[in-house]
């Protein structure tokens, strides 16, 4: 690990002060760069494998960003709130494709330090970008190439991606935050401004050397989650039965009135390059009649222009049938 | 000191069998148990390893400069300037130990040791290792099995290949043949402690703390690497946080703890980083294996072939036996069995929990259900008829104990076998698919020469002391009860002093061969110290005081040998077990997970009921994680990282978790072996061999898909 | 400069410690306080092996630097009892037979310990998906799922 500069800061405005360059935003960070340390599940891992190496941490795991209200039928969580406080708060009881994203991520220890403004900003787990040694990285290295193109990728990315990167976001709780229509409250040298989560991440097709659009300073204080008048649901297939990333996931947000979708939202994890919502399948669901005949077919829509590698060639198949399940067992319908 | 082969049975004591809790239990409950990097001086200099980011080439250049002048650090090691060590052989003889590092400009495989930074804290000596700047002229490495370009042995080094009748003879009479190709993926140990070594020299004497299952041989190692008397090397390792083989062998991070020690004339302490773990300790390798079963109409078995190849490191050496289950397994007239080690640029492969039986086992109890599909015959039933009841791999001597029939029998009992509906694919709840997979596990017999020394003293009470290793299995708690029993004391009575080389030479803690070595040994060194003390039976602590009269202590060493088969006119047994697995299958996702697993084991004598116990459930777990899971994965195209393992690190190799595993139920049947007097066989890996097949077997039954390869993931279930 | 000073409660006792940045809270209580019954697993947040409370909760102290434990109650291993004034949920452990090789142990038994203090659960599913942050390669899941629950039925008792 690089040696590194730690102060910590007490206030929103002093912790944006701090930051001075755009490095949250990239996918690597190096010695001239001061960034932002909350839980650092993911900060240390990544300075550990020598991927990471800020000059200097701003510690923000104690900012007053620790609270969790309900305003009308939004859920405003403080961003430092810790994915274990979330998912026992009683806001989210009933929420349950929030709650579920949130138990079935990583283990109870995580839990209890991952902040949820981290796991949202959470990178990359591929051990291609992970080791600083593999030359060629579009992440780290923009126009050094792919390893993982013709490497292991089982666990890689098939949607948001192209022959540039294949790396896969891996967060639970973003693809539910990004079905539920939620936003981000982020405050920076400027001001503040909110943006939908849905808009926070770079697609690794567009520039895999950027992994989310925040600017200089610009740190996330708030998330701001509508809460749905509709059932909801996370599913996670995972070899492991728990303490594992996924291989596929499926958020839905669904409400049948007579049998027909009257409103409908669906997500997937572990397959895009950004938490993915599923349009393509939205467009195919909305307004019509539920039934497995046409889950199939959103499905099917979702994953058509799937790009795949030979590790990850049974994804679009398992993300598919991953989508199927979780809509049929929201909707309960059986046909 | 006595020295003397095993008594014929008959003696075993059965209450032995009770279940005391362990007796160095409450020094792991509290965090106090000393591993062997919490041994080492508090002043000692951290070293780090830099492994090579090439698999095959020379290096050209070590450029330390930059290093060297970062904080904290003291000396960078490395071929240009490290001490000439000789390449020690392991004990035995026939094959050599991991070569130590920084000997020459040769890079054999992707994190090979290139060089040592020392440095104050290990902080300061992991960034300056990221200082290093290391040239090299790269070579194409060879890192695929099937890659034709691969030196291919075939001189047997494990002793495996073996012929007995006309193999074409045998298929000829069969009814039916069914053949296949099976695949098991590589595997990597990864015990949870991380492996360790200090080195303190003092002038020509060396002393080190060091992860290792077998201290006696890392002591003989070191003591032939550096030239100097085997009396001035001492390995103390009284505990370490698991092995599974891994610490068996001699590895080069214990000598580039000599290594670098030696040359700052200071304690230096390495300790692996978990992606070490990966290449510097061994791994269990990968493995293509065909199997071929011709058999009767009426399931008699009349031809088994089985052939393996597995890939083995350049300029290494390790047998690995995939074959052993098959030759002795089952009674059939004509086989041919046969292994093939090919020669790779991959990290030396070393021993993996019951290694290349566990592989084996999967191929030969695979084919064996895919056999009773084509004979419609019950799988159970197909064993059964088939059961050796003499080692048809042994001149078909009796065996020294055998109780593989009932071990089928009760645990087709407990799992509910004869409930189920035998069709595949006929069995449904919901979403889930439920299956129901058996096989049967003949494990190797292993037996090495173990001395022990028992020290009576004034006040009655015993100790004993031995170099062998407890690796959790709680080889202190069954010496301290063989002791106990023996010479009548209470548990709290006997000290139990192990994993020290300075002390009598014991064989590895490895190959299920521990308990019988050391049980015998001590067996014979409470009988000879009594002998000297002229008491006889357990005479309890009053009268050893007495016979001690006014010495300190009296002390006797003993030394137990394996004993002869043809001498004692039986084939000597290693543990039977036969395991049932029960499993859903989500019919659309793939995803297996286990509901049952049953295991039901014939280990001989039971030492103790408890820990023998938890071993087999331990071995359960780890056969869930090699059936489903577990799967190193090495980089075949990606440019110049080719050779590089991928998944290096404890959230992409993946364990079983707690939620992976349901209750496993555990029975022991059959008796006390007849081979040595206290009557027991090894259950060290009996519990892991079969699992897989039995999960695969049933994989089948709920889905009616044969999956021939390991780890069975949901990808290949869709 | 890359070091820090500061100030932490461990098991009870106040330190003052000046350390490299760099320094894990796991190498902070093994290496400057020399309370090794914590042990590094992985170094990657991925086995468990670490877990430690800081302010009561179960977190891995590889992924903890050791400047954010500033002010905080860190309890580990060494804190919950001795061999002779064993806590419960070591006396279960060692009642029933819930480790091996001793490696994971101290995680583990700071991991149930943390778990008896919450109250969302209540099966033996629920523990088995509660403990899964720890993982032990002797395989002794379930007999650490009996202790938790052997200690659970006696709270409750």
């Amino acid at each position: 690990m690089h040696p590194f500069t730690y102060t910590r800061v007490d206030d929103v405005e002093a912790a944006s002060a701090a930051v001075t360059t755009d490095a949250v935003s990239r996918a690597v960070q190096g010695p001239d760069d001061t960034v932002f340390i909350a839980g650092g599940t993911t900060q240390l891992d990544l300075m550990r494998d020598g991927v990471w190496s800020p000059g200097t941490l701003v510690d923000v795991s104690r900012l007053p960003l620790a609270d969790v209200e309900l305003d009308e039928d939004t859920l405003v969580v403080g961003a430092a709130v810790t994915m274990a406080d979330l998912a026992r708060h009683e806001a989210v009881a009933d929420l349950d494709v929030l709650r579920d994203s949130l138990l079935l991520a990583a283990s109870p220890q995580l839990r209890s330090m991952a902040t949820v403004g981290g796991n949202v900003l959470q990178r990359t787990r591929c051990r291609y970008f992970r080791d600083p040694e593999v030359t060629q990285c579009n992440k780290r290295r923009p126009g050094s190439g792919c390893a993982a193109i013709e490497g292991t990728a089982r666990t890689h990315a098939v949607l948001g991606v192209d022959a540039g990167c294949i790396a896969v976001h891996a967060s639970d709780l973003a693809v539910a935050l990004v079905t539920l229509d939620a936003r981000v409250r982020l405050h920076g040298p400027d001001g503040g401004r909110t943006i939908p989560v849905a808009d926070l991440h770079v697609r690794a097709d567009v520039d895999p050397a950027r992994d989310n659009v925040l600017a200089a300073g610009e740190l996330v204080t708030h998330l701001e989650i509508p809460v749905p008048d509709a059932r909801t649901g996370y599913l996670k297939v995972r070899d492991r039965a728990s303490y594992e990333f996924a291989l596929t996931s499926a958020a839905v947000v669904a409400r049948v009135e007579d049998g027909i979708l009257a409103h409908v939202a669906v997500g997937l994890g572990g397959v895009g390059s950004v938490p993915w919502r599923a349009t393509r399948a939205e467009e195919v669901l909305r307004g019509q009649r539920a039934s497995l005949a046409l889950f199939e077919q959103a499905a099917a829509a979702e994953l058509a222009d799937a790009f795949t590698v030979p590790g990850t060639d049974f994804k679009p198949e398992l993300a598919r049938r991953t989508l199927v399940r979780q809509l049929r067992d929201v909707t309960e319908v059986t046909a | 000191m006595t020295t003397t082969t095993n008594a014929p049975a008959g003696t075993a004591t059965p209450v032995l069998g009770a279940g005391v809790t362990r007796v160095d239990g409450p020094l792991k409950v509290t965090g106090a148990v000393p591993y062997a990097d919490d041994l080492a001086p508090r002043d000692a200099l951290v070293g780090v390893l830099v492994g090579s980011t090439i698999a095959a080439g020379q290096i050209s250049l070590v450029d330390a400069s930059d290093a060297l002048a970062a904080p904290g650090v003291v000396a960078v090691i490395s071929h240009h300037d490290a001490p000439s060590v000789v390449r020690p052989n392991e004990a035995s003889a026939d094959e050599r130990a991991p070569r130590p590092p920084f000997q020459d400009a040769t890079v054999r495989f992707h994190g090979d040791h290139v060089a040592m930074v020392v440095a104050q804290t290990r902080e300061e000596a992991v960034h300056a290792a990221t200082l290093l700047h290391v040239s090299y002229d790269v070579s194409e490495p060879v890192v695929d099995l099937n890659d034709p370009r691969a030196t291919r042995e075939d001189d047997d080094p494990a002793g495996a290949d073996s012929t007995r009748g006309d193999l074409e003879r045998g298929l000829a009479e069969a009814d039916v043949v069914v053949a296949a190709d099976y695949v098991t993926g590589d595997n990597t140990n990864n015990p949870i402690g991380l492996f360790a070594a200090c080195a303190e020299w003092d002038g020509e004497s060396l002393h080190m703390w060091a992860t290792t299952q077998w201290p006696s041989n890392t002591a003989d190692c070191l003591a032939e690497a550096w030239g100097v008397p085997r009396e001035d090397v001492r390995v103390e390792c009284p505990y370490l946080g698991g092995g599974f083989g891994s610490g068996l062998r001699p590895w080069p991070y214990i000598h580039a703890a000599a290594i670098a020690a030696k040359v700052v004339g200071r304690p230096v302490r390495v300790v692996l980083s978990r992606p070490q773990m990966f290449t510097d300790v061994g791994h269990r390798p990968e493995t293509v294996q065909h199997v071929r079963l011709g058999a009767r109409r009426d399931g008699t078995l009349t031809a088994v072939e089985h052939t393996a190849t597995i890939p083995v490191a350049v300029d290494d050496d390790n047998p690995e036996n995939v074959v052993s289950g098959t030759r002795q397994g089952y009674a059939v007239e004509h086989l041919r069995a046969d292994v093939d080690q090919v020669r790779l640029h991959i990290s030396p492969p070393g021993s993996m929990r019951a290694p290349g039986e566990a592989q084996g086992n999967f191929a030969l109890e695979t084919a064996l259900d895919e056999l009773a599909v084509e004979l419609d015959i019950d799988p159970v039933r197909l064993r059964l008829h088939n059961d050796a009841t003499t080692n048809p791999d042994q001149d078909d001597l009796p065996w020294s104990s055998k109780a593989l029939d009932q071990c089928l029998r009760r645990g087709a009992e407990l799992i509910g076998w004869d409930d189920r509906d035998p069709a595949p694919r006929s069995m449904r709840d919901g979403d889930q698919l439920i299956g129901y997979g058996v096989a049967a596990v003949s494990f190797f017999y292993f037996q090495q020469p173990c001395t022990v020394r028992v020290v009576v003293r004034r006040d009655g009470t015993a100790a004993v002391h031995c170099a062998a290793m407890d690796i959790g299995t709680g080889t202190y708690t069954v010496v301290t009860q063989v002791a106990a029993e023996r010479l009548g004391l209470g548990l709290g009575d006997v000290e139990v002093v192990l994993g020290d080389s300075s002390l009598p030479p014991s064989p590895p803690a490895g190959g299920s061969g521990l308990a019988t070595a050391i049980s015998n040994a001590v067996a014979l060194a409470v009988t000879a110290v009594l002998d000297d003390l002229d008491l006889s039976g357990a005479p309890g602590r009053d009268a050893l005081s007495r016979a001690v009269g006014a010495r300190d202590e009296v002390a006797a060493e003993a030394t137990a040998e394996p004993p002869d088969p043809a001498e004692m006119g039986m084939s000597p047994s290693g543990a039977f077990g036969a395991k049932f697995a029960r499993v859903r299958v989500d019919a659309d996702l793939g995803l297996v997970r286990v509901e049952r697993l049953v295991s039901v084991i014939d280990c001989g004598q039971v030492l103790n009921e408890r820990t023998a116990r938890s071993q087999v459930i331990g071995g359960a777990v780890g056969g869930i994680g090699h059936a489903l899971l577990e799967h190193t994965v090495t980089d075949l195209h990606a440019g110049p990282q080719t050779g590089r393992i991928t998944n290096a690190h404890m959230a992409d190799y993946l364990i079983a978790v707690n939620a992976d595993v349901p209750d496993l139920e555990v029975e022991f049947v059959g008796g006390p072996d007849r081979l040595n007097p206290v009557g027991v066989k090894g259950v060290g890996e009996v519990g892991l061999c079969g699992v897989a097949a039995a999960i695969g077997n049933a994989v089948f039954h709920a889905t009616g898909r044969r999956v021939r390869r390991l780890p069975i993931t949901p990808d290949l279930l869709l | 400069m890359s070091r820090h000073s500061l100030h932490v409660t461990v098991n009870g006792e106040a330190h003052a410690v000046e350390v490299d940045t760099r320094r894990s809270l796991l190498d902070l209580l093994r290496e400057d306080l020399a309370l090794t019954g914590t042990q590094k697993g992985c170094d990657q947040g991925a086995c468990g092996a670490c877990t430690v409370h800081v302010d009561g909760r179960r977190v891995l102290s590889c992924l903890t630097l050791a400047a954010q434990a500033e002010g905080r109650e860190v309890t580990t291993v060494e804190g919950i009892g001795t061999a002779d004034e064993l806590h419960p949920v070591q006396q279960a452990f060692l009642d029933c037979d819930a480790f091996q090789c001793g490696a994971c142990t101290a995680g583990q038994v700071m991991s149930a310990v943390a778990l008896l203090e919450e109250d969302d659960w209540s099966t033996r599913d629920d523990v088995r998906e509660l403990m899964s942050g720890n993982l032990c390669r002797c395989g002794a899941y379930p007999r650490i799922v009996d202790a938790v629950l052997s200690v659970r039925a006696t709270q409750e008792a």
